[in-house]
């Protein structure tokens, strides 16, 4: 009795806690989704409203009608889904090498892998642009081979961490019965890292999603265009339609909202434990 | 109360030492003393994709650095050894911008390690409606960048926005509003409030996800031993979240000293006077605004052998500290 | 040990992979390189820019097409559609392959396309851009080399051509331009009492300081920024020069008593509170405080026009020229596009007789029904433009241009610090001009 209440207290308490964090989170998401509504001459009122006078859909049916959104917005999602499924196989494969294997100069391969996070990528576009000229690479394989690339660093290092998580006595077990590394890889490590392989998933989507510079100058014929190329359009150089682009950019926003509802389910604490008991 | 605390000790280091990776494995896979073959096996598709996406374009741009560059014909280039980097070094501009790069590393990593564990730690446990408050703390992560500096630069404007109102007729915090872009240093204030809004919820799931690797059953022991809930943190979340808070350090200052959009959006490339770039919005000025590449080739090796001197430093300290739990 | 050799050779193998890869990445040459343009006739080798004219157009087996490049708006690409169709009909056998790219990551794009060698054949650029690129040899030099360049050249403004000039040759030609006037909002001047807007530079400064009134916000004149385009009309009206004609010196020039003077008028206003704040950053913007009446005067361009139509439909605008300065003339700065050929087209010939299309009345005309302003003098009060134009053209015959050099992009930095440390009072506009002089001399060399 006394546990209970304890618990629904300290419950209460959380979401009380959630509750007004998630004031200052949503504020400006707030200021998006009513921007979206209203017509363009309110976009940017001084002094601004909290709740907008009149409400449009106008923006809506202009941003979304436009030829090419369903265009763009369909390679995107190519796009995004291909480089997630890639970097994830093979981020965790080298995870997996890190992890478990052993050989001379491991670390330092490491390190050269961990190189990807800490060069700026606006300075590798131009020499990335000679690689892809050369491998006749201006479509999307050029887009998922460049996102891959990049996301494989920092994956690789999530990766690792996790996989040393898993722990051995299954493996074990498995090695007796005669299983080699790829079995141990396939059937054991990565069925047990499902959160990690989500947040890996999530980020990389995310990143393939909403990535523009190197999408900017590596797709050339407007047919293949990505959406964040296909909203930056929505700017000119002397008039942006703001209330467009708001709400192109809300409703780019949904698959990623979609692929993390999916996946967050693995965020949920036994799943992961220990395969025996005590 | 002491009994308890040292018993909960015990209990977490037996499970530790069942669990903790083999400092120096023994090879599993193969019979000779190293898995180098299958090891070449796993490497391969990462090396190659690597090799020409990433360490060829790395090594073009560094040579890059020592020439003084010409884009239409580079054989006409002048090598000018490290004076690139050495204009760099001595130049104030540069030096301003490193300044900012580190103030605004430090405040947004410790901020956000803070309340993305203090986030996850409330998203963990069973609460009604829990998927909507995941999602809701993560919306911020996936919003454009472009939108929100407008968002941001909207709320900060200096004679009618949001944050002047609130700060000048509500609370009557300050005497007249304040002309956040026009001062260079008061400029970082919205940049930095940006990531950090921006980057809470995604330190949160990385969090979240790390959590997951921590047996129900522990908390139970613990529980049983009478430990309330700092205790349980200090002894069981903090230590077994090792891996992931080394993670999240690591690529959180990385992300803070390679940041480029929100710098770029909100002071235009510097303003006012240069004195609020970021190390990387001034590289991309050198090269796309002045087209002299060399330099901002310079400029990013620069930061590049700072970051991985920096992140060195700080795997080395983490897995030394990791081990010693 | 062997296994610490292996792992050693491993090692280096990746070190030798990523270095031969860069290595045989090509350092793009520009003339050998292979543009991404398809189906194109057998290549005409592009020699250095002082070479003859070339002769008669080669008769093309298959069709010939050409990559243009540009950052036009939706209605602007919808029209160029148009004057597309239009060249086709008349020059069988070439075709134009538009791109449209992002405003703000056209110039990322483009270098990095010459970079490489895959160029466009044509590009619209900004007119600053044009003595960057050419100084670093991506465009042909027109001059020469185009047929007819010296009767094209006759008909249009000086100021806007005068942006393709480097090192005594054109690289490009002016397409579209605009300039800066003054827009005066009707109902504060009315409120003011003031009925029609000033002529000379002195009216302007006692107007603006009529209607300004801090405890409402209210200010009689607005910049955008402290970039050098904000100041540029008033600074260029009162007779103010960045450098001298030959861009030698600044000395004299960006420091000399007009320039002087110029920035001594602004702030004054600034001081006496009745040149808006806003401009050293993170104010309401000039285009919404313009209609909405926080700022009656801003100075600014064409395109407000279409701007006003969609964010405040029921305001109207007006417009005026640029008071005069002290010795009685109006000024104003020049804005605009210009079109090039880049160095690497494989198909020259095909690509000059586009852009010298695009230069043509029809094409100008065409152009000018979606807010292209002309470049061609001689349209000037053509019935077929939209009436707006008018005051514009007027004034584009007294606009100059800025200082067309590849380190332009410093100088205004130069001049804009300057504007800051005079509007913060850190130093006097004397000394402020002296320093951007110094400045900008230690460029020029």
């Amino acid at each position: 009795m006394n546990r209970k209440a304890q618990q629904d207290f300290g419950t209460f308490l959380r979401l009380l806690i959630l509750i007004l964090g998630l004031g200052f989170v949503l504020i400006p998401i707030w200021y998006m989704v009513i921007t979206s509504f209203k017509p363009q001459t309110m976009i940017f009122e001084l002094p601004p409203r909290l709740w907008p006078q009149t409400w449009t859909l106008k923006n809506y049916i202009v941003a979304l009608g436009k030829d090419s959104f369903d265009l763009y917005f369909l390679n995107s999602a190519k796009v995004a889904i291909a480089s997630t499924l890639l970097t994830v196989l093979i981020a965790s494969m080298l995870a997996f090498v890190f992890a478990r294997l052993r050989f001379p100069g491991k670390e330092a391969v490491f390190y050269i892998f961990l190189l990807g996070m800490m060069v700026p990528p606006v300075m590798l576009i131009i020499p990335q642009f000679l690689v892809a000229k050369w491998l006749s690479l201006f479509n999307h394989w050029g887009l998922i081979l460049v996102y891959t690339t990049m996301n494989i660093s920092m994956q690789t290092f999530l990766l690792r961490g996790v996989f040393e998580n898993v722990p051995r006595d299954l493996e074990e077990a498995a090695l007796i019965d005669g299983g080699g590394p790829w079995t141990i890889f396939w059937r054991i490590v990565l069925p047990l890292s499902g959160p990690g392989l989500s947040v890996v998933i999530i980020n990389t989507f995310l990143y393939s999603w909403e990535e523009f510079a190197w999408a900017n100058v590596a797709i050339k014929n407007a047919s293949q265009r990505t959406l964040p190329i296909g909203i930056a359009l929505f700017q000119s150089e002397h008039l942006t339609e703001w209330g467009q682009v708001f709400a192109a950019s809300l409703v780019a926003l949904v698959p990623v909202v979609i692929i993390f509802i999916i996946f967050q389910r693995h965020f949920v604490q036994g799943i992961s434990t220990t395969g025996l008991k005590g | 109360m002491l009994l308890a605390h040292n018993k909960l000790k015990r209990t977490f280091q037996m499970w530790a030492a069942k669990h903790r990776p083999h400092q120096s494995q023994r090879t599993m896979y193969t019979k000779r003393r190293s898995d180098l073959l299958p090891a070449l096996i796993f490497l391969l598709p990462g090396l190659v994709l690597f090799a020409l996406f990433f360490l060829g374009p790395m090594l073009y741009s560094l040579r890059i650095s020592f020439f003084q560059w010409k884009i239409v014909h580079p054989d006409q280039s002048v090598f000018v050894g490290f004076r690139n980097y050495q204009h760099a070094l001595s130049d104030p501009i540069f030096r301003r911008a490193v300044l900012n790069t580190l103030v605004y590393t430090v405040i947004t990593v410790i901020v956000k390690l803070f309340l993305g564990l203090g986030v996850a730690l409330l998203l963990n446990q069973r609460l009604p409606g829990r998927t909507f408050f995941r999602v809701a703390y993560y919306l911020p992560v996936i919003t454009s960048w472009v939108i929100v500096s407008l968002l941001f630069e909207y709320m900060f404007n200096g004679q009618a926005g949001l944050v002047n109102y609130a700060l000048n007729n509500v609370l009557h915090i300050i005497p007249k509003d304040i002309l956040w872009f026009a001062d260079p240093i008061l400029t970082l204030v919205p940049i930095i409030l940006l990531d950090i809004w921006k980057g809470i919820g995604w330190a949160a799931i990385i969090f979240l996800a790390g959590l997951q690797a921590i047996p129900a059953e522990l908390y139970e022991a613990a529980r049983v031993d009478g430990a309330n809930f700092a205790e349980q943190l200090r002894y069981i979340t903090w230590p077994l979240l090792g891996p992931t808070t080394v993670f999240l350090v690591v690529v959180l200052i990385i992300g803070g000293l390679n940041a480029y959009v929100p710098f770029q959006l909100m002071t235009h490339g510097g303003d006012p006077m240069d004195l609020t770039h970021s190390v990387l919005t001034l590289m991309y000025e050198a090269t796309f605004g002045r087209l002299d590449f060399g330099y901002g080739a310079a400029i990013s090796y620069l930061l590049t052998l700072f970051v991985f001197l920096v992140s060195l430093v700080e795997l080395r300290l983490m897995r030394q500290q990791a081990g010693a739990a | 040990m062997k296994i610490k050799r292996l792992s050693a050779l491993f090692i280096s193998m990746i070190v030798v992979l990523a270095t031969v890869l860069t290595a045989c990445a090509p350092a793009a040459a520009p003339t050998s390189a292979p543009t991404s343009a398809p189906a194109t006739e057998a290549p005409k080798p592009t020699e250095a820019p002082t070479q003859a004219p070339t002769e008669a157009p080669t008769q093309a087996a298959a069709p010939v097409t050409i990559q243009y490049w540009h950052t036009h708006s939706d209605p602007e690409t919808a029209q160029l559609d148009k004057v597309i169709a239009a060249f086709e009909a008349a020059n069988p056998g070439i075709k134009i392959a538009p791109t449209r790219y992002a405003y703000n990551d056209y110039k990322t794009a483009l270098l990095t396309a010459i970079s490489s060698g895959a160029v466009p054949d044509v590009a619209r650029l900004d007119i600053a851009w044009v003595s960057e690129f050419a100084d670093q040899d991506a465009l042909i030099q027109l001059d020469g080399t185009m047929p007819n360049f010296d009767t094209i050249i006759k008909d249009t403004f000086p100021g806007p051509l005068s942006t393709n000039v480097w090192k005594g040759h054109y690289y490009g030609l002016p397409l579209d331009t605009n300039t800066q006037v003054l827009l005066w909002n009707k109902a504060d001047f009315d409120a003011a009492g003031i009925t029609t807007p000033p002529t000379t530079m002195e009216e302007f400064a006692t107007d603006a300081c009529k209607l300004s009134d801090k405890a409402k916000q209210q200010y009689g004149y607005a910049e955008g920024g402290t970039y050098f385009w904000a100041p540029a009309p008033v600074f260029y009206a009162m007779g103010g020069k960045v450098t001298d004609p030959d861009i030698t010196t600044a000395t004299g020039y960006v420091n000399g008593p007009d320039s002087v003077a110029a920035f001594t008028m602004l702030k004054d206003l600034y001081d006496k509170g009745c040149l808006s704040p806003n401009l050293l950053g993170g104010g309401i913007a000039t285009d919404a405080g313009h209609a909405q009446g926080n700022y009656a005067m801003i100075i600014d361009g064409p395109w407000m026009v279409d701007i006003y139509k969609n964010n405040y439909p029921d305001f109207k605008v007006n417009f005026a020229p640029i008071p005069t300065g002290p010795q009685g003339t109006t000024s104003s700065v020049v804005g605009g596009e210009d079109v090039v050929v880049l160095a690497g087209t494989k198909n020259q010939d095909a690509a000059m007789k586009w852009a010298a299309y695009l230069l043509s009345p029809e094409a100008q005309k065409m152009m000018a029904e979606v807010g292209q302003m002309p470049t061609l003098a001689s349209l000037t009060g053509d019935p077929a433009m939209p009436p707006y134009f008018a005051v514009f053209q007027e004034q584009l015959k007294t606009a100059q241009a800025r200082v067309p050099h590849p380190k332009w992009g410093d100088m205004d930095n130069a001049i804009n610090n300057a504007y800051q440390r005079i509007l913060k009072g850190d130093q006097t506009p004397q000394q402020a001009l002296d320093q951007a002089a110094d400045e900008i001399n230690a460029l020029l060399k």
